[in-house]
């Protein structure tokens, strides 16, 4: 059968490291096509640029032989690409109609914009999917799942022949994924590609009919479904050694660094208790956006949560923290928050990695004290984290991910904070960086460090960390010891309450 | 072009602000020129007469690095002035009207950095319109004429000369040194630094960036206020329209200097040299006698010129 | 209909900004003029008003172009005074007025390409603009004097069928607006683009097809177009060429559309809100006047209620 179309060894790089090194992809018409793998294994990268958003390193794209290229989202979408993203990038302030057409909005006879034709066509797209939601409806005034189901109503409208859904169902319920399966079994029956996107494995199960899996950036192959079960799947996922990986766990007898009480994210959630001791590691596991990141940061004062108490060391926090001061404050309790987006809320790209580490020791300090020269713990830093750099007056941007984390981390460290919460230690990072961080953690715990870590690797929480808790819709629902944890128990939990 | 722009040297060079070549440029036109003017006497009175600008570039730099900007200059060099020139005060010492100067430009300094940190407020709107009212209301004051004249010592203590150079120059350059010390030495310059290069980072690596912004308008008024009180010495009489026209060569100085928002490259001494190319400029116009609107199109032309440089280098990075 | 009213009133739930506030303050400063000074109703006054508050509502209207998409054009007061001064050229109408657009367009393209291609801030290139428009118009003019075109002149006096000239020329202006900002796929797509900006989305609209560059260079060149077109009825009322009658013409235009309700952020604002805006300060300096304030005064009020309305808006950004 002629496929739709063929992505033949695809690189491309960011910076220092590899997103994609040399991954082929075939859709065929008529079939439901699951890409997996970890995250950060390269799939949305692939997906963008099937989508045109970005242009590969190396590499061609077929169709029926001929070689095509997408400079931009335009010419993909041209070809008869659509795509649903998992970042949300609905535009808040025009209504939901006005979002569905964007860039080819229907016009009348004088050139203006026919918005009853957008309005009945999009009322009637979204009555397709089974949601109520009026087209006159501003973007801003949707819920999370509503402006997914526009984004997904948005790309499988179209006219294209090949659609790519990347994680489409995060925020969706069970009763919404079933009507979001219909149309795309609808779809596949008209003879479309659809590429999958999800890690909930029940859903791969049930809609695909292939896979492709990917691990750190490369191929691992394309099965048919028929031929795998979920746990073959996961093993061709993860497919390494965890001991390699991941530093032995110590005995863990602290005193509590960090206790939650009652702790309720928003008006409706369950309210939870969650305590941290000192010596040991601690993860927050779930599927992802169940509420782990708004607890984590609304210790920083960056989500205002319902109620609760917290106490840091025998100090209680007033809750709500203050945004524009929290991280100060949890720094003078001795508590680092190290946030996930390394590039724009972690590190300075552009000065020096002397510069992001010693912040951390001038932060502490009265703004018109004199800077203490800190290059003896900068080169302390650079030397224990194993960091490889020019030395210690480059900027961050010469380094490969892993480098920068690092440096990152080392900011915090050689702060000699008590209290480290983590939000992704390692996105990003490849495998070597990985283990050298996973050590340099425990080494932290081991001497007295407390540690609360999320990540939206399973595998990586049940390696590193002593303790889980399994967080789903903004409240705890599980704990148990990382020894006896597994990934299909953690997802088992969140899925059972 | 992405080719050349990639090669080391001339990435070497790029990284050198536009104001040491410009300034090389201009001293040379001058020197092949114009010999007779090279001597320190000339030079010293020609470099006098930019010292307002060179203080006030000292502040405006802070507040760029900052990602800020603050166009209110030129209304509290109009205040100070009208202060000192109205004869409300008459009489009154030479240390009474640096501080009173002092404090009313660090508390217009406070207010435009309240209302740009804490309020989130467009800095450009802010700070013109702080400038407007100030304008506004000197002239209402002096019914739009000019004030008075200016206590006579103002006038002696400009004119004093340390060796060959002269006073206001020697504390535009102590003042620069005192700037360069203090953003290289302190805590606050590396909040500094961390706030220009990425806000967002910066509020997660526990900078207090709120207070670093309000601080760094709060002290950039403080300097303006330094500004006008040479501006006032200079001129030696009141008047309506002094020192308008300083914040914005302030801006082109800087920029030219090598600090364009958030980037601090140049440092103190980018912007100083920036400072003396202006006024080297003005003395290569005057020369060759090009008047008030070929100065503004060379303005204009130069930050255009300096924003284009940084922009398209900020883009190959 | 009581829902209705209720979505007028929350600006959140419409893209148009609280424009409903600034309409009450104009009916507000109206009536107290009114009832305070018996000539602020006759129909002199009121077709003054209308006149002078024409190149302000023109001008505004061009600046809420780049504002929509979270820009800002600080050049539209030096083209306001550079149009003046090419009018009292000696030359005729034919030559001239078309020369002025096409010098505003020109304007408007280079920084519209310096903004987008060269990665330069909004403000520092129209800043920058500024400066050098300002120089060239004192090269053509020094001090005012000259006279514009007859046409340019007959075309702002005197009304037909009993509307006054001023008012035909607002009603022409609002209904182009109106159509490129409200009515046309041009408009829409600025509102994409400035609310992707303001969302911290930068990317947003792009991926949606929307050929950003273009738009953006384009809204450019109409705020300084409708500046032209707001220095071409000034010259008709001045009669001749001034280099500083568009002085600080910039800041009003913004104070104008930033009470009409429309955010500095980008994104949200309507048409209606920027010429309400617009009255508003006409009304305010009418009423100076009527009052006998003194200029200076006038000047610093106009500061203090800029700093007043963008102070009430909120954002997340800091600084610029």
């Amino acid at each position: 059968m002629a496929n739709l179309i063929e992505m033949s060894r695809i690189s491309k790089a960011f910076g220092g490291s590899k997103a994609l090194d040399g991954v082929s992809l075939e859709l065929l018409p008529g079939s439901v096509h699951a890409l997996m793998g970890e995250n950060g294994a390269g799939k949305s990268t692939l997906m963008k640029i099937l989508a045109g958003v970005h242009q590969p390193d190396s590499g061609e794209i077929y169709k029926n032989g001929h070689k095509v290229s997408f400079a931009n989202p335009r010419e993909a979408l041209d070809f008869g690409i659509s795509t649903v993203f998992q970042e949300l990038s609905l535009l808040p302030n025009l209504t939901v109609a006005e979002n569905m057409f964007l860039g080819r909005e229907p016009t009348k006879s004088f050139g203006q914009v026919d918005d009853s034709k957008m309005n009945a066509e999009t009322a009637k797209a979204l009555l397709d999917l089974g949601v109520q939601i009026a087209p006159e409806t501003l973007v801003s005034e949707l819920s999370i799942a509503q402006r997914q189901f526009v984004e997904i109503a948005h790309g499988i409208k179209t006219d294209a022949r090949i659609f790519i859904l990347d994680e489409p169902t995060a925020a969706l319920n069970a009763a919404d994924v079933e009507v979001l399966n219909r149309q795309i079994r609808r779809l596949r029956d008209e003879g479309k590609a659809i590429v999958y996107i999800s890690h909930r494995m029940n859903e791969i199960f049930e809609i695909c009919d292939m896979v492709t899996v990917l691990k750190d950036g490369k191929l691992v192959g394309t099965y048919e479904i028929s031929e795998m079960t979920p746990d073959s799947l996961i093993a061709k996922m993860v497919g390494r050694e965890l001991d390699d990986l991941f530093p032995p766990r110590c005995e863990v007898s602290g005193d509590v660094a960090l206790e939650i009480k009652h702790f309720k994210i928003s008006a409706t959630s369950k309210p939870f208790s969650l305590h941290l001791q000192k010596g040991e590691i601690v993860a927050l596991a779930g599927l992802e956006g169940q509420g782990q990141q708004k607890f984590l940061r609304s210790l920083i004062g960056r989500f205002h949560p319902f109620s609760g108490t917290v106490t840091i060391n025998g100090q209680q926090l007033l809750l709500p923290v203050a945004p524009a001061g929290g991280v100060r404050q949890l720094q003078a309790l001795g508590v680092g928050f190290i946030p996930e987006d390394r590039k724009d809320e972690g590190l300075f790209l552009n000065l020096a990695i002397a510069h992001n580490i010693d912040i951390g020791q001038h932060a502490r300090k009265a703004d018109f004290s004199i800077a203490r020269n800190c290059k003896s713990i900068v080169d302390d830093a650079m030397a224990s984290m194993n960091i490889k750099s020019a030395g210690p007056r480059a900027y961050v941007s010469s380094l490969s991910g892993g480098n920068q984390q690092k440096v990152l981390l080392g900011r915090y460290l050689s702060a000699k904070m008590d209290v480290l919460l983590i939000e992704e230690p390692t996105r990003g990072v490849d495998v070597g960086a990985k283990s050298e961080i996973y050590k340099l953690l425990r080494s932290f715990a081991n001497a007295g460090g407390a540690v609360l870590v999320l990540s939206r690797e399973t595998i990586e929480l049940i390696g590193l960390c002593d303790r889980i808790y399994v967080m789903h819709g903004d409240t705890v629902v599980d704990e148990m010891a990382a020894t006896k944890a597994t990934e299909l128990k953690i997802l088992g939990a969140a899925l059972a309450a | 072009m992405a080719a050349t722009l990639s090669n080391p040297i001339i990435k070497r060079i790029l990284r050198i602000p536009p104001a040491y070549f410009v300034f090389a440029a201009l001293l040379l036109v001058l020197v092949i020129l114009r010999p007779h003017m090279m001597n320190a006497n000339v030079m010293g009175i020609f470099i006098r007469q930019i010292v307002p600008l060179g203080i006030l570039v000292l502040g405006q730099l802070l507040v760029m690095r900052v990602k800020s900007i603050d166009l209110s200059g030129g209304g509290i060099i109009l205040l100070i002035n009208y202060f000192i020139s109205s004869g409300h005060f008459s009489g009154a010492s030479l240390s009474f009207f640096s501080v009173l100067a002092l404090l009313t430009g660090t508390l217009i300094g406070v207010v435009n950095g309240y209302l740009i940190a804490k309020r989130r407020v467009s800095a450009v709107i802010v700070t013109l319109a702080v400038s407007i009212i100030l304008v506004g209301f000197v002239q209402f004051l002096s019914s739009g004429k000019p004030p008075g004249d200016v206590p006579t010592l103002f006038g002696d203590l400009y004119a004093t000369k340390i060796g060959p150079v002269p006073s206001p120059v020697i504390l535009w350059f102590f003042l620069s040194l005192a700037m360069w010390l203090f953003l290289s030495r302190t805590v606050f310059g590396r909040y500094v630094d961390s706030v220009g290069e990425n806000t967002e980072a910066a509020h997660f690596a526990g900078v207090p960036v709120e207070r670093t912004v309000w601080m760094a308008h709060a002290l950039a008024g403080f300097i303006a206020a330094i500004a006008a009180l040479v501006q006032t010495a200079s001129i030696a009489v009141g008047s309506v329209r002094v020192g308008l026209d300083l914040p914005i060569l302030a801006v082109a100085a800087t920029i030219l200097g090598g600090v364009v928002f958030g980037r601090g490259e140049g440092g103190v001494w980018g912007p100083f040299f920036g400072v003396l190319s202006f006024a080297l400029l003005f003395v290569v116009m005057t020369t060759f006698s090009i008047d008030e609107p070929g100065k503004l199109i060379a303005q204009g032309l130069i930050i255009l010129l300096a924003a284009i440089f940084y922009g398209v280098r900020a883009k190959q990075s | 209909m009581q829902t209705r009213l209720l979505k007028l009133l929350n600006a959140k739930t419409s893209r148009q900004g609280l424009w409903i506030l600034p309409l009450l303050m104009a009916v507000a400063i109206s009536a107290v003029l009114a009832i305070q000074t018996k000539e602020f109703a006759g129909t002199e006054n009121l077709t003054n008003l209308v006149a002078q508050a024409m190149p302000l509502i023109i001008t505004a209207i061009g600046q809420m172009f780049v504002i929509v998409i979270g820009g800002l054009d600080l050049s539209v007061g030096s083209v306001v005074s550079f149009t003046t001064a090419i009018l009292a050229l000696n030359a005729p109408a034919y030559v001239l007025i078309p020369a002025v657009f096409l010098c505003a367009a020109l304007i408007g393209l280079t920084n519209g390409i310096v903004i987008t291609r060269f990665n330069v801030h909004p403000i520092i290139a129209t800043l920058a603009r500024q400066y050098i428009v300002l120089g060239i118009t004192r090269i053509l003019r020094p001090v005012s004097g000259g006279t514009v075109p007859d046409l340019v002149i007959q075309s702002v006096k005197g009304s037909i069928l009993g509307i006054s000239m001023p008012m035909i020329w607002g009603v022409v202006v609002v209904l182009i607006a109106w159509k490129l900002l409200h009515a046309s796929r041009f408009g829409l797509h600025l509102f994409a683009i400035g609310g992707g900006i303001a969302s911290g989305t930068e990317d947003a609209a792009r991926n949606f097809g929307v050929p950003v560059r273009r738009n953006i260079i384009f809204a450019y060149v109409a705020c300084s177009c409708f500046a032209a077109l707001a220095g071409v009825f000034l010259a008709g009322r001045i009669v001749s060429g001034d280099p500083n009658v568009g002085l600080l013409f910039e800041l009003d235009a913004i104070t104008a559309v930033a009470i009409g309700g429309t955010q500095l952020s980008g994104g949200i604002g309507s048409l209606h809100g920027t010429v309400i805006g617009a009255l508003v300060l006409a009304l305010l300096s009418n009423g100076m006047n009527l009052a006998n304030v003194s200029p200076f005064i006038q000047t610093a009020v106009k500061g203090i209620i800029l700093m007043m309305v963008v102070a009430f808006q909120s954002r997340k950004k800091i600084g610029l």
